[in-house]
């Protein structure tokens, strides 16, 4: 209780942040395993991105537990920022003509459900994005 | 307090150094990927990367090769909206009259129209040839209501506020993916899904007016109208399985009635029992319906097929009601009582292999049993068989009734039934079999006996001999099929023409897989010792009645009517040939090439074919649950062709410099002009590579040999996936004859406006088809687009494919000869009208891998059939492939029908596209370049990394030491850049010629974007640093 009490704003963003960029990567891979996606292979920059996003993401959050408002923390939501964006980018552009296809010529079921976790994926890595930029400007522990 | 303001201020800082760094990556990133996308992004936005530079003062005679017949783009839209109205006119086909049809112009004031889909009516697909709505423009498009009220009708307008009431009752949602999407017509089940009627019940209709039916008193024409509708990627399950199990009413296929429809068609013929009106019923369906219970209907005066209309047919329509124009259109397909009893549907639908494998679109296998039986081929020749009792042909085996099969019981409408508001008689002159020039000449005499004037069809077929021979090699014969037909011009009352029907004799030649043939091998086209009857009909089955009362038979051996015997003509073969069409029409010897594509070759004698030898012992069983062997699993695992060490690399030449472009080979047809080798020797291996795999939705831009970046387009309803002026030319200062003014109102026309295919089958008229194509090529001119994925001559296996309105009819000839038509009048205008699907696109079920089984007779004599004439005689200069497997094959794989038939046995020298493959490994690039496919339908960046990242395996490293790959490629850019080089495509071109590329202003705007972010990030960190300084200070 004594914790969630010191928490600021930032805080609770720099979770969800942490939250949408775990889920945009569970799906990502639930999406290279689906039968429609999995000869398309696991794209390994896309991967790291997102995975730097989580650790620097977690770094933040305990940094700021442990040193506070410390300003070389600040560093991190950019960073985070960076990442999460190319992995956003990289995630609709090796994506596209798929979801192109499946929506147009190749729509029907199975191929719907399988475009579903690309496209929770793709949502996940653009919340992640956007709450990292709000989350930028909110305190995680209070002073 | 300051300590306070200091941290906000720096958290502030903080937040926007995020924000704009992030923004700063985002469109960093975005500028570095849109290289993959910029085809696909031009298109979307209407802009161009590239632009052609073009010294006019050279040359300037030849620089347009093809002229348009029209002078503006008005005249053009003219043209398309006069040719959309005359096409429905010649293809709708009057099924039923007991005259009530034609409607005086009395009654043309007392119109009723019923059925929900009077007013929402289906005029295209639901995807794949959709009706494109353009309004603001000289050729706006109409619905029925909208053609009938421009024609004169009046509407009764109580029904129709009624139906127009409950408008959101025929609501259909359609789900794709992010949302949904409302129609309020019928609408197309999904692959995996069923059709709901969305007819309203009588209790809604009395709901929403109580009086409807008092209405009709003074508007006692009623016309009701039921639906069907169409599109790509969407299906009919057969029987009740096709059926919204959530509604009850007595439907017992989706291509039958409903309870609903029943019950509009049967107030209205009630509602005639008082007001002493007329009731017409108007099918507005692609795919043959159920409807022998309407013909039976003895309260129905009249039946109309209009097919898919487009945007102005019902303008033809209501021309045939008023009899402005006297209908001469012929069914395209057998109407029959059941659709799901022929024997094609005991194998339609989803059969998935029980070791299906999605990583290598391994799902599932369709086994066409029923040998070349499909249509009025299965149909009529079961009834012939049934009077000349032969084969165990009355058996109950596909018998609509508990008992013995008969003809009656089977087909409502035979292929190639069409009426009139006169009648004609037809006499069969004189005939003639030539072998040595391939040709069948026969001379009728067409005489109008009736009192209007009006255009009738000559249909010529003929029966073969069945031998013994035949049942010993498995070798099946139609009782009767279409050899080649006429349409006359209008003939007045009383008077007679002549016309004369000269005949391709090889569509009577059979294809017999044990024959010995000049390649030394196996397979060959025979023609049987024995006596080949020929002989005309209003549709097949007065052609086969015709053929059995030569015959001796009567309606006492079991005949539905007696038939002509003096229309038949008979031509005797003294001995088996097997040499008269052993050879090609550019010589080559005719061999086996599809024997993978029976299931047999894999599981011998798993499956039994259909045969006439005996009906009831061959009735085709359904193929489910099979089990790819290893075998198979090899084939269908997409690796056929390896890339290896092989041949001498260095003798096949690239990046040289011959100083040519293509415009010096404009219009050179020789394909052995060594200037072709010339020219090809100067193009890089990186840009056949690249080429070849990136050939997405426009063939782009090849720099070393200035080939331009040619744009496709789907069809077939028209040139439709981009607005005319898109691409058109509005430089008015150049000499492009066909330059349009840049604020013109019709540049936003979409050319989604012609009927279905099969409304255009239905006219069975040449002229109309190529009519098409000259409309298509002057468009392509005006628009400047030049390929057109527009012929699809898949053949209508069965009714329940629900993409059959794409594709022209059940029969082979009618295809042939329609598609040939169309495509050799388009290439007078340089476009590229490209026939689609090489072959066997037969379910839109699984089409990505499904693995179709066939035998090599049915393979050839009906879908190859069908395609031949537009390779052979349209000279095609385009084709696409399919999506299905030819057996186990991918179909861009198959060596055998894209390499020996397609471009050995045909002679095709064109362009070929795959169909929207998008799976790298089923997209098979290695395999289609090998095969001659000389683009996939993927996109990406104009470099290496680019399609090496896509295809592993496509690296110049890896290619560059594989001779035979090396060439394959050369020749697969031969052949794309001959079929532009005689096309208007290099319009405007000449010797002079440069791609220039440009920056559009989404190029402009990025990079703008880019420094605006930048200069806010370095802003922000500066002022984060100050604002971390001070707070330190503090």
């Amino acid at each position: 209780m004594e914790f969630l009490k010191k928490q600021a704003a930032g805080f609770y963003l720099a979770l969800i942040t942490l939250i949408f960029a775990i889920v945009s990567i569970v799906f990502y891979l639930i999406n290279c395993s689906t039968s429609y996606f999995q000869s398309y292979g696991v794209n390994g920059g896309l991967i790291a991105l997102t995975v730097i996003a989580i650790i620097l993401c977690i770094a933040l959050i305990i940094g700021s537990e442990l040193l506070g408002s410390n300003i070389y923390l600040d560093i991190l939501p950019v960073i985070t920022g960076v990442c999460l964006v190319i992995a956003l980018v990289t995630f609709i552009s090796i994506r596209v003509d798929s979801i192109a296809s499946i929506i147009t010529f190749q729509n029907n079921e199975q191929t719907m459900s399988d475009l579903t976790s690309a496209i929770v994926g793709i949502g996940g890595c653009l919340m992640a994005v956007i709450f990292n930029i709000i989350a930028s400007f909110f305190r995680i522990v209070k002073e | 307090m300051k300590e306070k303001n200091g941290a906000r201020k720096r958290r502030l800082w903080r937040g926007l150094t995020t924000v704009s760094t992030s923004l700063f990556t985002l469109v960093l990133a975005a500028s570095l990927i849109i290289g993959s996308f910029r085809t696909d992004i031009d298109k979307f936005l209407g802009t161009q990367s590239t632009r052609i530079v073009t010294d006019e003062s050279r040359d300037a005679g030849d620089l347009y090769s093809y002229k348009s017949d029209y002078t503006s783009t008005a005249e053009l839209l003219e043209a398309v909206e006069a040719l959309g109205e005359r096409m429905s006119e010649e293809g709708t086909v009057l099924l039923k009259n007991n005259g009530a049809l034609p409607l005086s112009e009395n009654e043309t004031r007392k119109i009723s129209l019923l059925g929900f889909s009077s007013y929402y009516p289906v005029q295209g697909g639901d995807m794949g040839s959709s009706l494109t709505e353009n309004t603001g423009t000289d050729a706006d498009t109409v619905d029925m209501v909208e053609a009938f009220t421009a024609k004169g009708f009046e509407i009764n307008p109580s029904i129709q506020t009624m139906y127009e009431n409950l408008k959101e009752s025929y609501k259909s949602t359609v789900s794709s993916w992010g949302g949904t999407s409302d129609y309020y017509r019928a609408v197309a089940p999904s692959t995996t899904g069923y059709f709901t009627s969305m007819e309203p019940s009588q209790e809604s209709l009395y709901g929403m007016d109580e009086d409807w039916k008092e209405s009709m008193k003074d508007y006692n024409v009623m016309i009701v109208t039921i639906a069907r509708v169409a599109g790509e990627n969407r299906n009919y399950m057969p029987g009740t399985e096709g059926v919204d199990p959530e509604q009850n009413l007595n439907q017992t296929d989706p291509l039958g009635l409903s309870d609903t429809e029943r019950d509009i068609i049967n107030a209205a013929v009630a509602a005639k029992e008082s007001n002493n009106g007329k009731v017409i019923v108007l099918l507005n369906n692609a795919s043959a319906m159920e409807i022998d219970e309407i013909k039976n209907n003895e309260g129905v005066d009249a039946i109309l097929e209009a097919g898919l209309p487009g945007g102005y047919g019902f303008y033809g329509v209501a021309d045939i009601l008023t009899g402005d124009v006297n209908p001469s259109g012929r069914l395209a397909d057998t109407y029959a009582v059941v659709n799901a009893n022929s024997p094609a549907a005991q194998n339609y639908g989803n059969y998935e292999y029980t070791n299906a494998d999605s990583e290598y679109s391994i799902n599932s296998a369709l086994v066409e049993a029923e040998s070349i039986y499909t249509g009025y081929k299965y149909y009529e020749t079961r009834y012939a068989d049934c009077v000349l009792g032969q084969g165990n042909a009355s058996d109950t085996a596909g018998s609509s009734i508990s008992g013995a099969w008969s003809y009656e019981n089977e087909v409502s409408y035979p292929f190639g039934y069409g009426l009139s508001y006169t009648t004609f008689s037809q006499t069969l002159d004189s005939l003639e079999v030539d072998l040595d020039s391939g040709t069948v000449t026969a001379s009728v005499t067409v005489t109008n006996t009736g009192n209007a004037a009006g255009k009738d069809v000559v249909e010529l077929y003929v029966s073969l001999p069945y031998t013994e021979y035949d049942k010993e090699n498995l070798v099946e014969k139609s009782s009767i099929q279409l050899l080649d037909y006429e349409k006359t011009d209008i003939i007045e009352p009383g008077k007679s023409v002549t016309v004369a029907v000269t005949a391709d004799a090889q569509n009577m030649a059979s294809w017999d897989s044990t024959c010995a043939n000049a390649a030394g091998t196996k397979g060959n086209y025979i023609l049987d010792e024995g006596t080949y009857y020929f002989t005309i009909g209003n549709g097949s089955h007065e052609a086969v009645n015709n053929v059995l009362a030569a015959q001796g038979k009567t309606a006492a051996d079991g005949m539905t009517e007696e038939g002509n015997h003096e229309n038949v003509k008979t031509w005797s073969l003294n001995s088996f040939d097997a040499t008269t069409f052993a050879y090609t029409e550019n010589g080559t010897a005719v061999e086996n090439q599809l024997e993978d594509a029976d299931l047999n070759y894999y599981m011998p004698d798993t499956v039994t074919y259909l045969s006439r030898s005996n009906w009831k012992e061959t009735w085709p069983k359904t193929y489910k649950d099979l089990t790819a062997t290893d075998e198979m699993l090899d084939v269908l695992r997409n690796d056929i062709v390896q890339i290896k060490e092989q041949g001498d690399p260095s003798s096949v030449t690239f990046g040289a410099d011959n100083g040519l472009t293509l415009a010096d080979l404009k219009g050179v047809t020789d394909i052995e002009d060594s200037r072709w080798m010339s020219l090809l020797d100067q193009i890089t291996l990186e840009e056949c590579m690249i080429r070849t795999g990136f050939g997405g939705t426009s063939t782009k831009a090849i720099e070393s040999i200035v080939s331009p970046e040619t744009i496709q387009n789907d069809g077939p309803n028209g040139i439709y996936s981009y607005p005319l002026g898109q691409y058109a030319n509005t430089d008015t200062s150049s000499g492009d004859p066909c330059a349009v003014d840049e604020n013109g109102k019709n540049l936003s026309y979409k050319f989604g406006t012609m009927c279905n295919e099969t409304v255009i089958a239905q006219t069975f008229s040449k002229e109309m088809a190529a009519a098409y194509g000259t409309l298509v090529g002057n468009y392509s001119l005006w628009s400047n687009l030049t390929i057109l994925w527009g012929a699809g001559v898949n053949l209508h296996r069965v009714p329940y494919n629900a993409r059959n309105h794409e594709y022209y009819s059940e029969d082979a000839v009618l295809t042939a000869y329609q598609a040939a038509e169309y495509i050799a009048a388009g290439r007078k205008y340089g476009c590229i009208i490209a026939p689609k699907h090489l072959a066997f696109n037969d379910t839109e079920i699984n089409r990505s891998g499904i693995s179709v089984f066939m035998t090599e007779q049915k393979a050839r004599e009906n879908e190859l059939r069908g395609m031949r004439a537009s390779i052979e005689d349209a000279g095609a200069l385009g084709v696409m492939t399919t999506f299905n497997r030819i057996g186990c094959t991918a179909g861009n794989a198959h060596y055998g029908l894209l390499k020996n038939i397609l471009r050995g046995e045909w002679g095709f020298k064109g362009l070929i596209s795959e169909d929207f493959i998008t799976d790298a490994i089923y997209a098979v690039l290695k395999e289609a370049v090998h095969c001659g496919v000389t683009m996939t339908c993927n996109t990406g960046e104009n470099d290496m990394a680019a399609v090496s990242e896509k295809w592993s395996y496509w690296t110049v490293e890896n290619v560059s030491r594989d001779a035979v790959m090396m060439q394959d490629l050369k020749n697969c850019m031969l052949w794309q850049n001959y079929a532009l080089a005689n096309s208007n495509a290099l319009d405007g071109y000449n010797e002079t010629t440069r791609i220039v590329d440009v920056r559009t202003w989404y190029d402009n705007m990025l990079t703008a974007l880019q420094i605006i972010f930048a200069i806010l990030s370095l802003g922000a960190i500066a002022m984060y640093f100050k604002s971390a300084g001070m707070k330190k200070k503090e």
